[in-house]
């Protein structure tokens, strides 16, 4: 019994790591730039298409099993950089419109990737057979545990204090907090809005892309998982109100662990429950949990 | 008595705005509100037409309490306003606009099948303002597209088309040039004799106008009512001068 | 009249069609006349009222879904109680959600549709049994008027009698549209669309508005979604997906919406530049996301704006 609950409650951690990242970038653009950015999910799919492709080329090169973690990480990170070319050339150009515009944006770029990654990795799945147990498994009460969940759930804490820390410690989070408070007292203190957005939709991309790899040993890299993610981290977000990185935090832990309890009692359910409780949410508390504006 | 407020606070965190204002128009009068920038006069007003709940306090109009019940159920009251930053609907047109006041104001707007255009009330009705308020040649203009006066205008000019019993004006004649100035303020008399309107209050800052047309003067101050009486009394009050109006070279 | 004339040739070139273009063209059509009553509701939500659903799929998978249980389960196959039923139900569904959702603005209004829409779908997936699942529910053929045509051959049912049904139901459907526009109810929706403050000043309850024009949007889109059924015999889930729900605002965006056809125009640009363009390549949602992405930044008045070139300045961040 304890095995079954410890399983249950471990894959739904695993599942909130990820699912952190892919959230965190989502609130980091919303925090600071206000948009809500559709395209997260897409990104997230990049990063698992480039991380499986990253990992089979480095396999082909020869290089130890072991040490795959590495490729596939910074494969993650380096496909964040398409960031950068979607918010210079496109984003860039509707900030001083509605957001429902910025929004219809972001669906473009969702269309978009959904087709360019077909072009580049075809339509099956892809994944990183054999991998996953490379670091073997351990007992945890009872329960097996692949290792590499907990790799994953340690870096994505490593990640989520490390994001703390740039928002409280340095130069650059305080002008992200500040520039998501009151943009224009930031710019009249002379705060260079483009350079900041750039930055901040890129690292956006890159939690998102690096959370997309780092998922490939556990799923296969399919072709729906971006459009399908996006509804899941749609559902962090609210619950854990929107701009808020405390909120991604609780908010993944409790879709990812809350979907994971369902999965095992009732699949139906699924994320039927979730939708549910984002419709609760929002009626009941729009701001979420740890939200700042009022809807 | 038409409006009365007592004792009303209002409270933005630990910033006081409005400390204890009461008041009272009545029937027949024209009050304008004056007071320095800071002063709560905008508060007064939106707490008056329920766009803000006062924090302590009650406002009563024609002798119901009305504190919080919102502008659309003040406005179906008799209550109308007009605002200090211009508010127009910019993709309708004056005459759309001034419709639109109608529909409101016959109740016509839970009407999803019948024509607009073969409403001869509300028609009528837009029509007339429309001519009262001089906007005739521009009533298929759009209201984004109308010089900043006539914006001014129409905004005045909507409320009145709800032929309200109480009009409350901010700033009405705000970012319009001097000659304006008073073409407004004789057309907005000429139009609440029409549309018998029983009270004015305005919040004005051009000293002129506000001696020119005022029946009574309430002189805000730092959230207080410093003083409240008939325009000579006002201008005789020292305290009054020194903290609204300044000195003036020669009194009127 | 210019604009009338063209909207009258126009009419007759879609009635004329059966009869001059080729079968794989006026099979086309179909589609576009059930998304054009879709997104003549759609627009009165976005262009009059002012509020972007992105989950308004889930009434056309109402629709649909109405129509296909009470063809396969119900035994019912008169397309008027098809889309009687439809329009019910769609209704009835959007009086909580419309009751829900048109208390807030923006991303929020955006966010908690798209969360009553994927409910719909995932209901409609996960309850396989009752719902067929992923592999949808079969919508027979109805009959028209009363007569069942069943024995005629597919092909001569859809682009013959269903043809000519369903754009009967088209200029109804646009016809009641234009009186809601004209009346004073659309004056009031669009005041709320352009200063939902001032609006409340004058008298007009905001969020009441709102909620009438979310609930005639649902009707419209559960007919349009009855009407979807019927041409390929089988609805399913994906109707009701959140993407589709992004399809419908970037249709009506491509058209125009600020102007009262341009949803339409949209309905038919879409479906026709998507065959085109599928036929030649399969990536179809790269060229369609690179072209809203250029609408939105150069053209958001979409193609009746470049038209009419009565360009209202495209709402901005104030």
């Amino acid at each position: 019994m304890t095995q079954h609950v410890v399983n249950v409650l471990l894959s739904g951690v695993f599942h909130a790591s990820i699912l952190f990242l892919v959230a965190a970038g989502l609130q980091v653009v919303f925090g600071v730039q206000k948009i809500f950015n559709l395209a997260c999910g897409s990104f997230y799919a990049l990063g698992a298409y480039a991380g499986v492709s990253a990992v089979g080329w480095y396999a082909g090169a020869g290089g130890p099993p072991a040490l795959f973690i590495l490729p596939l990480a910074l494969a993650g990170l380096a496909v964040g950089a398409v960031g950068i070319v979607v918010e210079r050339g496109l984003l860039s150009f509707v900030y001083d419109r509605d957001e429902t515009f910025q929004l219809l944006l972001t669906f473009a770029v969702v269309l978009m990737m959904e087709d360019a990654i077909r072009m580049i990795w075809g339509t099956s799945p892809r994944s990183t057979s054999g991998l996953y147990l490379t670091y073997g498994q351990v007992r945890i009460l009872g329960a097996v545990v692949p290792v590499y969940n907990l790799i994953v759930i340690a870096a994505s804490l490593a990640i989520a204090l490390s994001i703390g820390w740039l928002l409280t410690r340095t130069t650059f989070g305080r002008i992200m907090r500040a520039t998501a408070d009151n943009r224009e007292m930031a710019e009249a203190l002379g705060v260079d809005m483009r350079r900041v957005y750039a930055k901040v939709f890129t690292l956006g991309t890159a939690l998102g892309t690096l959370g997309g790899a780092l998922v490939i040993p556990a799923t296969a890299a399919m072709s729906e998982m971006g459009i399908e993610l996006i509804v899941e981290a749609f559902a962090v977000v609210v619950i854990g109100g929107l701009g808020s990185m405390r909120g991604a935090f609780v908010g993944a832990l409790a879709v990812g662990v809350l979907r994971s309890i369902a999965i095992s009692v009732y699949p139906e359910l699924e994320m039927l429950l979730i939708y549910l409780i984002v419709i609760g949410v929002l009626v009941a508390r729009p701001r979420g949990l740890f939200g700042g504006a009022a809807a | 008595m038409i409006l009365q407020a007592d004792g009303l606070r209002k409270f933005y965190g630990e910033f006081c705005a409005l400390d204890g204002v009461s008041l009272r128009v009545d029937a027949g009068e024209f009050v304008s509100i004056i007071g320095p920038n800071g002063a709560g006069k905008s508060t007064l007003i939106n707490i008056l037409t329920g766009i803000t709940r006062p924090s302590a306090g009650s406002v009563r109009f024609k002798d119901r309490e009305v504190g919080g019940i919102g502008p659309v159920r003040l406005a179906r009251l008799g209550m109308a306003r007009s605002f200090q930053l211009v508010q127009i609907f910019p993709d309708l047109t004056v005459l759309e606009t001034l419709q639109a006041a109608g529909v409101a104001r016959l109740g016509r707007g839970g009407r999803l099948f019948a024509s607009l255009a073969g409403d001869r009330e509300v028609q009528e009705a837009a029509l007339e303002v429309v001519e009262l308020f001089g906007l005739g040649d521009k009533r298929h203009t759009l209201a984004r597209q109308l010089p900043q006066g006539d914006k001014k205008l129409l905004d005045v000019a909507s409320a009145f088309a709800l032929r309200p019993e109480i009009i409350l004006l901010d700033e009405p004649t705000s970012g319009v040039s001097t000659a304006d100035k008073t073409a407004i303020m004789e057309t907005l008399v000429t139009a609440s004799r029409r549309i018998g309107l029983r009270a004015i209050i305005q919040v004005e800052h051009d000293m002129d106008i506000v001696f020119a047309y005022s029946d009574r003067i309430i002189a805000l101050h730092e959230g207080k009512v410093l003083a409240d009486a008939a325009p000579a009394a006002i201008q005789a009050d020292q305290r009054v001068i020194d903290t609204v109006i300044g000195r003036r070279a020669g009194a009127r | 009249m210019k604009g009338g004339l063209v909207v009258v040739v126009a009419t007759g070139a879609v009635a004329a069609a059966p009869l001059v273009a080729s079968t794989y063209h006026v099979l086309l059509m179909l589609p576009f006349m059930a998304y054009a009553v879709v997104l003549l509701g759609l627009n009165l939500l976005f262009g009059y009222a002012g509020l972007v659903s992105f989950g308004h799929a889930l009434f056309i998978g109402i629709g649909a879904y109405t129509g296909a249980f009470l063809t396969t389960h119900g035994r019912v196959r008169s397309l008027e109680v098809i889309l009687v039923c439809a329009a019910v139900l769609g209704g009835l569904v959007a009086v909580p959600v419309a009751a829900l959702c048109v208390r807030y603005v923006k991303i929020y209004f955006g966010m908690l549709t798209l969360a009553f829409g994927m409910v719909f779908y995932t209901f409609v997936l996960k309850f396989y049994r009752l719902t067929g699942g992923d592999e949808g529910t079969p919508f027979l053929r109805p009959s028209l008027l009363g007569r069942s045509l069943d024995a005629m051959p597919k092909i001569d049912y859809l682009v013959g009698p269903y043809y000519y049904y369903a754009l009967a139901v088209l200029i109804l459907a646009t016809l009641g549209m234009w009186r809601i526009v004209h009346s004073p109810f659309g004056l009031c929706l669009k005041t709320i669309r352009d200063n939902p403050v001032k609006a409340e000043t004058l008298g007009i309850g905001v969020t009441r508005y709102r909620f009438y024009a979310f609930i005639i949007s649902a009707i419209y889109a559960a007919v349009g979604g009855a009407l979807l059924g019927p041409p390929t015999g089988n609805v399913d889930p994906t109707l009701a997906y959140w993407t589709h729900s992004g399809n419908l605002v970037f249709m009506t965006l491509l058209g125009g919406f600020a102007s009262f056809f341009g949803p339409v125009v949209g309905a038919f640009v879409f479906i026709y530049l998507q065959n085109w363009v599928m036929s030649i390549v399969p990536y179809w949602r790269l060229i369609f996301g690179a072209m809203l992405a250029i609408i939105v930044i150069f053209a958001p008045q979409g193609l009746m704006g470049l038209v009419t070139r009565r360009r209202p300045v495209p709402p901005s961040r104030a």
